[in-house]
């Protein structure tokens, strides 16, 4: 237990102490609601604000526009559901009307050549197979989004199982 | 309204009195020049049953399709080129603007009755009201959609891929009019059961 | 050759791919892995770590490694489905900056408050730690440490930590994040029934024939249950849907009664609706003479506020939640005033839309689910609040029966598990229990094998003032866990950070990323999360649900009740106990609180054997006994006889979760009913058991003003809320790269009016001040909330824009929640 820690201190040395570089060139407008008895100006560390100082703010992105490129994306994992890759802004999506089905619906398939909704959608909660997508299912938004073009802050380590198995399989040979 | 209500009666006042002390030549003139203000104030009047503050003055429209219309990209969009009202719901050529005008009184005895004051009323008329809309549309191939978008100014390489794809087929084709596909692009959606199957809830 | 879309775009897509990758595919790509041995994934199941729906997860790992996440077709709660958030629960735990060994600020090689993070062995870590908290004891006796936990704690580890808390430290300064999310709910619930939680279920939702919103999103905020109430209404067009709000957002595009009214003013509407239903002759007159008493509370009760405050010096009842009692005639008389007309003039919302949704109250035959989480909660007076839900139900006899379900939604996945049924708040024991009440501490002595009378029975310092009493140098020691207070809590400027930052405390935080709470502390701790450690989490249905340790965490991560434990061994009896305590038990006399608490015969007494051999258990190999099971059983024990019974711990690992109180191995769907409710008498038809006379409680309470409104110069209202994509603070969701891209920044929701006013535009920066502090933020005039003129939106998720900054520490007197949907602001543009 004691001796892990060397192995695993490497790596979060490096993103532990962030310089105080930007601090400077951050406006520190909010220092007027700073506490007097506060004392702030320790190293930050790298979080999703970046190295900026909590009590200071910074200038927020500029608004990202949507991915609206059609290209499919690749799934982490055959049950994720895949992300949109258009713009859906302009779409009616309410008890009314459902502007997704206008494409993507079984019946439109062929005019539209979008991807129709997989046989799960289809699925009420007893598990049994309604001749229409099931309602349970009415709000698309609930499990795919879209994508805006904004590069994420951290990079993620996830392993695609695909990745996995080859090894396996590579091992077992 | 005052306006045009003024106008009336400055015309009405004019029509209305004898020609006692006034010379045949002076009433030809005048007359032609009533005829000439008559005209113009008739398609003045007009013109101001077009603007977007004639429409929007009544709360029935205000509230309901304009407030809807604001979050669309045809009230607010990169070049900020911007529809009104008129622009899509009222002809542009005389004759059909005049017939479509006659049609809107009818709309008038809707307000002093009050068929769709309340946004329950107004969705409960919703179907019937865009109904009328896409008929029309369809019926003159989308003529006041064209007005601004002309086909053949569409450059298809800067359209997203599946705008390319349709307008270079079906649109090209004929075989589809632009309200075929672009419904409920500036205002909700109605129930959509029945009309058309892919999105209906039901 | 007419080229088809799909030509297009498949032409694009390789293009595309080969000039990024540079590289043309390698022929095994292609070759599909047929070998059963190689494809073979482990799937297990698991609750969804995000909302308090509870949805069941099925789990796949492979070689240590979680490689697949979706909705359990097995499981009741959502039956197959997930939301966004709970499909990538897989990514969670790989964000590339994952914590992996504590860290300490350090100067010259010691501890310094103004040092840098320095990566340091636990031994190091709890060396530190063990000075710092035998230090604040020392000085300031229990109340000079806390602790700061979370309805995201498993049930063993808010368990653990509430014993090493109350019973060995001997302080009650103990909380969860749930008092800024539950604790309204809680105050309602003993208020009215005198026991916590729903008496009704999800399985509700496919009974109603009408769901009332009560300031709830659950569309984005409990979207599986969601997508029951979705499947119920649009396949049965008898169903109605009334949706209430102080915004539009989506919840309203299924909503056939849309209200959006003024901040605070539900409690006009509720008073309306009751007042409706005697004026109209509807009161279930046979039930309410059976079941119901009623009586009138105290008022003006002030806002939680420092007590120097202004509002709060001038409140005539501050923090009073007094009642006398009165008859119906009495209560009809005092809602009288409440009519539909004056409910319009206060709420905005148009008298024919109040009366649609009175009537639906109000109509014998159609039944009726109240839905509320956080609008109704985070109040200033969420209790009262949640009061006058239950009366309307409660006249109506709307209650405990399928679909007749006043539903009091849940935000953490186990704030109703942890936070409510174990007792981590810090005036409560486990089993909805207190520790003022001596008999309550008796039965917690006698279970703990404890000695008598060493419970402290003084209330501690809940999660607002635990924050005022760092920075008033009070707390000194402090422990925060599965949380990220900094970011989350109100008044972020005036109370948090400078508590934190104040020279005389310690700060210490469990987390498994860097948070902005993490940078803000002295010491950080590596934490284990989700399925990389074994635990229990209850939802808002009563449904306790187990899982084992799937995978192990990196590094030197721990999880927060290894954390606890281990700490423990740290400390002596002699050290923390009064000295004539041991005098009078010498048997406890120099042992250390890891002995008193865990080695206590309970805790330990399920050897490592009991665990199933087809998992790890990391915590339990390290002690050397199933550690969680014995925490459990040790806890269920506070709850069995006593209408929490739950059933026992190997059985959670087989069902799908069980509702309690489960009674001889059945669970309890409607509680307080004939019939499904074992605790109930024959006869009874409906019995109220939380009260001693068997009845529940309408209240008379009136309306009052918010601590703070619009005026001249700050002239909107500001609320704040979560986001679909992104869990509370983002930690894990904006580490996930698709959610993250779905929603990556946060911004101000804003009528375009308002904007135009201000000669601003979408997507302009603009600073959101209030009398507090300030963010920076992009307007947002399109999208999926729509605020009405006069009110703004900003998500808190975003720990660049730390909204709450802005908010107010204005709390409900009575719950001592904070109310983060209304304060006064000004928005200009930078």
């Amino acid at each position: 237990m004691k001796t892990l820690v060397n192995k695993a201190a490497k790596h979060a040395f490096s993103l532990a102490m962030a310089t105080v570089l930007s601090i400077s060139a951050m406006s520190v407008s909010n220092t007027a609601f700073a506490n007097e008895k506060v004392v702030d100006n320790a190293p930050e560390m790298a979080t999703l604000r970046g190295t900026a100082p909590l009590n200071a703010e910074v200038t927020p992105p500029a608004m990202s526009k949507v991915e609206n490129n059609d290209l499919k994306r690749q799934r982490d994992y055959p049950q994720q559901p895949p992300t949109i890759p258009h713009d859906i802004s302009k779409y009616q999506l309410d008890k009314n009307f459902n502007k997704c089905m206008d494409c993507h619906s079984r019946k439109f398939a062929d005019e539209a050549q979008a991807p129709a909704v997989s046989v799960t959608h289809y699925m009420n909660r007893d598990g049994d197979f309604l001749g229409e997508m099931s309602p349970r299912r009415y709000f698309c938004t609930q499990c795919h989004v879209h994508q805006l073009e904004s590069e994420p802050l951290v990079e993620n380590e996830f392993v695609d199982m695909e990745k996995i198995i080859r090894k396996a399989h590579e091992r077992s040979k | 309204m005052n306006k045009i209500m003024n106008l009336l009666k400055m015309g009405w006042t004019i029509l209305s009195k004898p020609a006692v002390h006034l010379s045949l030549g002076f009433l030809t003139i005048s007359g032609f020049i009533a005829g000439v203000i008559f005209w113009g104030g008739f398609n003045t009047a007009m013109e101001l049953t077009n603007t977007e503050e004639f429409c929007t003055s009544c709360h029935e429209m205000n509230d309901n399709v304009f407030m809807e219309l604001q979050s669309t990209i045809h009230y607010s969009n990169r070049s900020g080129v911007r529809a009104i009202c008129s622009d899509c719901h009222v002809p542009h050529n005389w004759t059909d603007k005049i017939a479509r005008k006659m049609q809107a009184s009818k709309e008038v005895w809707g307000k002093i009755f009050g068929t769709i004051d309340t946004r329950e009323k107004f969705e409960a008329h919703r179907l019937r009201l865009a109904q009328n809309e896409w008929t029309r549309l369809k019926a003159n191939d989308s003529l006041e959609c064209r007005n601004c978008h002309e086909f053949d100014s569409m450059d298809f390489t800067r359209q997203s891929k599946r705008a390319a794809a349709q307008h270079s087929s079906a649109l090209a084709a004929g075989e589809k009019t632009c309200i075929d596909c672009h419904k409920g692009i500036a205002h909700k959606l109605p129930n959509m059961d029945g009309v058309r199957e892919g999105g209906s809830p039901h | 050759m007419k080229l088809t879309r799909r030509d297009v775009i498949k032409a694009q897509a390789a293009a595309t791919a080969a000039a990024v990758a540079g590289i043309s595919l390698p022929a095994s790509a292609s070759n599909i892995i047929t070998s059963s041995t190689a494809n073979k994934l482990t799937w297990s199941k698991a609750p969804c770590r995000f909302c308090g729906t509870g949805c069941g997860i099925s789990v796949a790992t492979k070689d240590g490694k979680v490689v697949a996440t979706h909705g359990d077709e097995k499981a009741p709660v959502n039956k197959g489905l997930s939301c966004v958030k709970g499909y990538f629960l897989s990514k969670i735990m790989y964000g590339k900056d994952r914590l992996t060994t504590p860290m300490l600020r350090k100067k010259d090689g010691v501890y310094n408050k103004e040092g840098e993070f320095t990566p340091v062995s636990w031994d190091e870590a709890f060396d530190i730690m063990e000075v710092k908290f035998k230090k604040a004891l020392k000085e300031k006796g229990p109340t000079g440490v806390g602790m700061f936990g979370s309805g995201q704690w498993t049930v063993q580890e808010g368990y653990a930590a509430v014993k090493l808390m109350k019973a060995g430290f001997l302080s009650n300064n103990i909380d969860p994040n749930a008092r800024h999310c539950m604790a309204s709910a809680v105050g309602g619930f003993m208020r009215t029934f005198g026991i916590d939680e729903p008496m009704g279920c999800y399985d509700d939702m496919e009974a109603a024939d009408a769901f009332v919103l009560w300031g709830s999103n659950m569309a984005e905020m409990h979207p599986i249950l969601w997508t029951r109430i979705a499947d119920r209404r649009l396949s049965n067009p008898h169903v109605k849907v009334a949706v209430l709000s102080t915004y539009e957002h989506r919840s309203f595009d299924l909503a056939d009664i849309p209200a959006v009214f003024t901040p605070q003013t539900d409690m006009v509407l509720l008073n309306a609706i009751a007042n409706y239903i005697i004026e109209s002759g509807s009161v279930n007159h046979d039930f309410v003479n059976k079941h119901v008493n009623f009586r009138e509370g105290v008022t003006d009760i002030g806002y939680g506020l420092r007590p120097t405050h202004e509002l709060q010096k001038k409140a005539k009842n501050p923090n009073s939640g007094a009642s006398t009692p009165i008859d119906l005639d009495a209560f009809a008389k005092f809602v009288k005033p409440y009519t539909f007309e004056y409910a319009e003039k206060m709420s905005g919302v148009p008298a024919r839309n109040i009366e649609k949704i009175a009537k639906l109250y109000a109509d014998p035959n159609t039944k009726v689910m109240s839905l509320w989480t956080m609008g109704v909660n985070q109040h200033t007076r969420g209790v009262w609040t949640n009061n006058l839900l239950y009366n309307i139900h409660l006249l109506t006899g709307k209650i405990s029966e399928p679909g007749n379900s006043p539903f009091s939604l849940t935000g953490q996945p186990s704030a109703c598990g942890t936070a409510r049924e174990v007792g981590t708040f810090s005036h409560r024991l486990p089993a909805d229990m207190v520790v003022k009440n001596p008999k309550h501490r008796a039965i917690a002595e006698k279970i703990w094998k404890i000695p008598a009378g060493i419970l402290n029975g003084t209330p501690g310092a809940h999660a607002v003032k635990q924050v005022r009493d760092l920075k008033d140098s009070k707390i000194n020691a402090y422990w925060i866990q599965v949380n990220n207070n900094l970011q989350a809590g109100p008044n972020i400027n005036e109370e948090i950070l400078p508590g934190y930052r104040n020279p005389d405390n310690f700060i210490v935080t469990s987390d498994a990323y860097p948070t902005v709470t993490a940078e803000a502390s002295d010491l950080i701790l590596p934490t284990a999360m989700w399925v990389e450690k074994e635990g229990v989490y209850g939802n808002a249905e009563r449904r306790t649900q187990a899982w084992y340790q799937l995978v192990n965490a990196p590094g030197d991560a721990r999880s927060d009740m290894w954390q606890v434990v281990e700490f423990s061994k740290r400390f002596t009896t002699d050290e923390v106990w009064p000295a004539e305590v041991l005098a009078a038990n010498p048997e406890f006399k120099g042992k250390t609180l890891y002995e008193v608490l865990y080695k206590n015969g309970n805790v330990n007494q399920f050897p490592i054997g009991d665990i199933s051999s087809d998992y790890e258990n990391q915590e339990s190999k390290d002690f050397g006994f199933y550690i969680q099971k014995g925490l459990f059983e040790e806890y269920a024990s506070f709850g069995r006889g006593h209408a929490h019974d739950l059933a026992d711990y190997d059985t959670y690992h087989q069902v799908r979760g069980l509702r309690w109180p489960v009674v001889d191995g059945k669970e309890t769907k409607w509680r307080f009913k004939e019939g499904s409710d074992p605790y109930v008498k024959e006869g009874a038809d409906f019995q109220f058991y939380g009260h001693k006379d068997n009845k529940a409680i309408v209240f008379a309470l009136p309306y009052e003003p918010p601590a703070e409104s619009p005026d001249e110069e700050f002239d909107m209202w500001l609320s704040t809320g979560r986001v679909l994509e992104h869990w509370h603070s983002g930690s894990m969701t904006q580490r996930v790269p698709e959610l993250y891209k779905a929603f990556p920044n946060a911004v101000c929701f804003m009528h375009p009016e308002d904007a135009k006013k201000r000669g601003m535009r979408r997507g302009d920066e603009v600073k959101v001040i209030s009398r507090r502090g300030e963010i920076k933020t992009r307007i947002e005039t399109r999208g999926r909330n729509k605020p009405p003129v006069g009110l703004v939106f900003v998500p808190w998720f975003d720990a660049s824009q730390l909204i709450n900054k802005v908010t107010l520490d204005a709390t409900c007197p009575l719950s001592k929640q904070t109310d983060y949907k209304k304060c006064a602001v000004k928005i200009e543009k930078v």
